[in-house]
């Protein structure tokens, strides 16, 4: 790794440059028209954030999520590293500080040029493999070289549902020889016996912390948080549905907010606010659009399987607008919750997760289900073409959103997708979604540059006649 | 001596198998460590664990997984679409590894979309846990039952703990016959070769096991040893294999392989089911301890340890770490062994490799030749008075 690279912690320059970002629109329109002559190289991910009305709150909540970790052991907290896949709430409940790899990662990719090649390379240095995904070790290269602030313990959940993400987590454990905890996924959801596993092994899972932590779990501030995520639910409920009229009501950002947002800050007011914005602006154009008024020339719309693509200035995001294609969904922004649409429409109530904060037993049920049904870990836990699992969301999600077809973007240190993609395509495509694999690495442009992926996407686009 | 463990070791089918299943025996397919055998003894079905060795081409293999997949578990596919494991009568899929669980779907959606007739009438999906705590080893004793109930169910067998008590003392003392096995290698100088001790314990992974029991009791009665005298001796660990030419590869004429930790091999130690135990509970017990595998996440520190003993107790020079491309499990946890154990002083060489034919057997040889010039010079080193 560049010395240079050395000189100051990753984490601390992103949040200096998040906050710094967020502050942008804190002036005039002309003061901020000339900041972005003398930020080139963040010029483009900053407009196309604030294309979307919620922007501005979006990159203030970026930025006090990297205050919390930066500022963590000065406000006399502890860090864990964790994974997108788990559920922060607990560690809110715990006055446990998350440090989730891949949103670390996906900040960084989305904000600079250079991405994170070094801290990528720096893990194959360290002794990991080069062919793990790229989301964990985009960060985790630069916390194995200390420049990232130190972390106190490790929780996964991963495992049963992709060996790389867990692997990650359990190789810096060993590395820094760290406290580490593994919460498991059986292969399948809807059982008793599933349920009561799951149970247990997050009751462990809190004992765990309370041990590392020195607190104990306050049970008032535990329903305080599952009571605000019920709210945020029902918000995400709301745009749901917003998102499935044609034309977006929405920019093609939301679902980006919405699962960034509820990985970030799940049961906390912030994550709320940015939800409540998103809902007012759906609201408004929904009013606009019953009045007949025109508010996005959407030509197409495309439902993402599995993760979006996140190099440099939201390029994925830029592509879309640019191709007048609607985006409503992929399957991070799905929580699952009993009143969620697709739930809701295709009666899966035995697969979804319900809230309730009356005992803290009823807490813990609630909490440990809702962590099993984060995304990924609900649907690509077993076999893809069995109940509940891959293919059905899939399909019922594309549906339900009326897509035009459907794109799988992943990383190729995803075995557990790479696995049955194909198989999975040649399924959705059999009923009726022309379906577009993507070879590119959403985490590392050096895998397949974005002009090649988008070239190929674009020639998919025409082949298939959805342009 | 050991032809016969080379010919079954090195072939999908055997003759034993055609035998015992002309004769109306069940033979069921596994994928991976964490299964007990003992269950399927005790049912009078034969186990297998599923090879996947002699394939030349993965045409049909790379169309179902993807690109970026370890090529163990693509020859293990392509093999069951070209009809290879048609003895089978069923298997059972772990989720030891994502690139080996799909091997579920890729078995049954190639048929389906080949309209190949690959799939065996029976398919387990048997989930076992990354971890060890009461309430996983209770789950396991539920698998165990879930699979007991199926298995019976479709094939109309009955089940008793009887059996299933004799099949446990059977295997434990089949395990009794391997750790003689294994000591031939420990001894010093080592008396067997890797490839040859490999050889038989995947030729037993491959056949009736009482048939087996009696092939072992004559060579450990009638073999003598060969003293590999002035051999670098080498401890091979990571990536599943059943690959007796690769062990070969890397003993060449001048090392011998004396430990090893592969899933396919001995692994580390023996050791035994209780059979004092409730039958089940000591099975999931010991499957779940014994299987020295980087699935079990966490657990790192203590694998490291017993590497670190089974260095001093088999004497070894130097350790070969091998990862399959994309065996990510296996490819980290090298790393983290590689380092501890230079720490300590002893020499690692660390390989990624391809599964199959070997197609990269000269960049190997080259390496290990490479790394066995620095033992010598060890030695050299370590010996001047
Ligand atoms: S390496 Fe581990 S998970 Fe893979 S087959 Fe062997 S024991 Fe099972
Ligand atoms: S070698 Fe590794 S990746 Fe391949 S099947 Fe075994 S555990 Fe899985």
């Amino acid at each position: 790794m560049r010395k240079a690279l050395k000189q100051y912690n990753f984490d601390w320059m992103l949040w200096r440059t998040y906050e710094a970002g967020s502050r942008l629109l804190a002036g005039t329109r002309q003061e901020y028209d000339i900041a972005l002559r003398y930020i080139p190289n963040f010029r483009d991910p900053v407009k196309e954030v604030f294309k979307a009305k919620a922007g501005q709150l979006f990159l203030q909540m970026t930025a006090t999520y990297l205050d919390n970790i930066v500022n963590a052991h000065q406000r006399g907290k502890k860090t864990c590293m964790t994974t997108f896949c788990f559920s922060p709430a607990i560690l809110y409940a715990l006055d446990i500080v998350p440090v989730t790899l891949e949103l670390l990662t996906v900040m960084m990719t989305f904000l600079y040029k250079r991405g994170t090649g070094e801290f990528l390379d720096y893990c194959n240095e360290a002794g990991f493999t080069e062919t793990s995904c790229s989301s964990q070790r985009g960060s985790m290269g630069a916390l194995l070289a200390d420049i990232g602030t130190p972390i106190d313990m490790v929780v996964t959940d991963s495992p049963g549902v992709c060996d790389t993400n867990a692997n990650a987590f359990a190789f810096f454990a060993a590395y820094k020889d760290l406290p580490f905890f593994q919460l498991n996924m059986p292969p399948w959801l809807v059982e008793e016996r599933v349920t009561e596993y799951h149970v247990q092994d997050y009751k462990a899972l809190i004992g765990f912390l309370e041990e590392q932590s020195g607190k104990k779990l306050d049970v008032d501030r535990l329903r305080e948080i599952l009571t605000e995520l019920q709210k945020q639910d029902e918000l995400i409920n709301e745009l749901e549905q917003y998102l499935s009229y044609k034309p977006l009501p929405l920019s093609v950002t939301t679902c980006l907010f919405i699962y960034a947002g509820r990985f970030m800050f799940a049961g906390m007011p912030i994550y709320t606010q940015l939800l409540e914005m998103l809902v007012n602006e759906g609201r408004e154009n929904v009013t606009l659009l019953k009045q007949g008024i025109n508010i996005s020339h959407e030509k197409s719309r495309g439902f993402f399987c599995y993760i979006d693509h996140y190099t440099h200035s939201l390029r994925l995001w830029q592509m879309l607008e640019e191709l007048n294609i609607g985006y409503s969904g992929n399957i991070l922004s799905h929580f699952w919750a009993d009143s969620n649409p697709p739930v809701v429409h295709n009666n899966w109530k035995e697969a979804a997760y319900s809230i309730k904060t009356g005992t803290l037993e009823e807490m813990l049920t609630s909490i440990a289900a809702i962590n099993s049904r984060m995304p990924m870990i609900k649907s690509i836990r077993g076999p893809y073409d069995s109940p509940y699992m891959w293919l059905q969301d899939t399909l019922a999600l594309a549906s339900m959103y009326k897509a035009d077809f459907i794109v799988y973007n992943g990383t190729p240190g995803c075995r557990n997708t790479w696995g049955m993609v194909k198989l999975l395509a040649q399924d959705t495509e059999k009923a009726g979604f022309p379906t577009h694999i993507m070879y590119a690495d959403a985490f590392d442009d050096r895998v397949q540059s974005w002009d090649a992926t988008r070239d190929r996407f674009e020639e998919f686009l025409r082949v298939r006649r959805l342009l | 001596m050991f032809e016969e463990f080379y010919t079954i070791a090195q072939s999908i089918n055997n003759e034993y198998i055609a035998k015992v299943k002309e004769q109306g025996a069940l033979c069921i397919g596994y994928t991976c460590s964490y299964f007990p055998e003992e269950i399927l003894h005790a049912l009078g079905i034969i186990p297998y664990r599923i090879k996947g060795l002699n394939v030349s081409s993965l045409s049909i293999a790379d169309a179902a997984f993807g690109p970026f997949i370890c090529s163990h578990p693509k020859c293990l596919l392509q093999h069951f679409a070209l009809g290879d494991y048609s003895f089978l009568d069923g298997i059972i899929v772990t989720p030891g590894c994502d690139s080996m669980r799909r091997i579920d779907e890729c078995i049954r959606k190639t048929a389906v979309n080949l309209d190949l007739p690959v799939v065996p009438p029976f398919f387990f999906h048997y989930a076992v846990p990354h971890k060890i705590t009461e309430y996983s080893v209770k789950w396991l004793v539920e698998e165990l039952h879930r699979f007991i109930d199926s298995v019976s169910a479709h094939f109309g067998l009955s089940f008793s703990y009887d059996k299933l008590k004799e099949s446990i003392a059977f295997y434990n003392r089949l395990r009794k016959r391997l750790e003689e096995l294994n000591a031939l290698r420990i001894h010093y100088p080592a008396r067997i070769a890797g490839a040859d001790a490999v050889a038989v314990y995947v030729a037993g992974l491959s056949m009736p096991r009482d048939r087996f029991y009696g092939m072992m009791e004559s060579l450990l009665s009638e073999y003598t040893g060969t003293a590999l005298e002035d051999r670098k001796r080498l401890m091979l660990i990571g990536s599943a294999n059943d690959d007796i030419d690769f062990i070969k590869t890397v003993e060449g004429e001048t090392a011998v392989v004396v430990a090893d930790t592969l899933c396919y091999g001995p692994r580390l130690e023996v050791d035994y089911v209780d059979e004092e135990d409730e039958p089940l509970h000591a099975l999931a017990l010991r499957y779940l301890n014994h299987s020295h595998c980087p699935r079990m996440y966490g657990g790192y520190k203590q694998r490291l340890a017993k590497v670190v003993e089974a260095i001093r107790i088999a004497q070894v020079e130097g350790v070969v770490l091998q990862n399959i491309r994309f065996c990510d499990l296996h490819g980290a946890e090298n790393g983290l062994i590689e380092r501890d154990l230079e720490k300590l002083g002893i020499p690692c060489l660390r390989l990624e490799r391809e599964y199959g034919p070997l197609a990269d057997n000269e960049r190997m040889r080259m390496r290990i030749d490479a790394f066995l010039e620095r033992l010598e010079v060890r030695r050299l080193v370590c010996e001047r008075p």
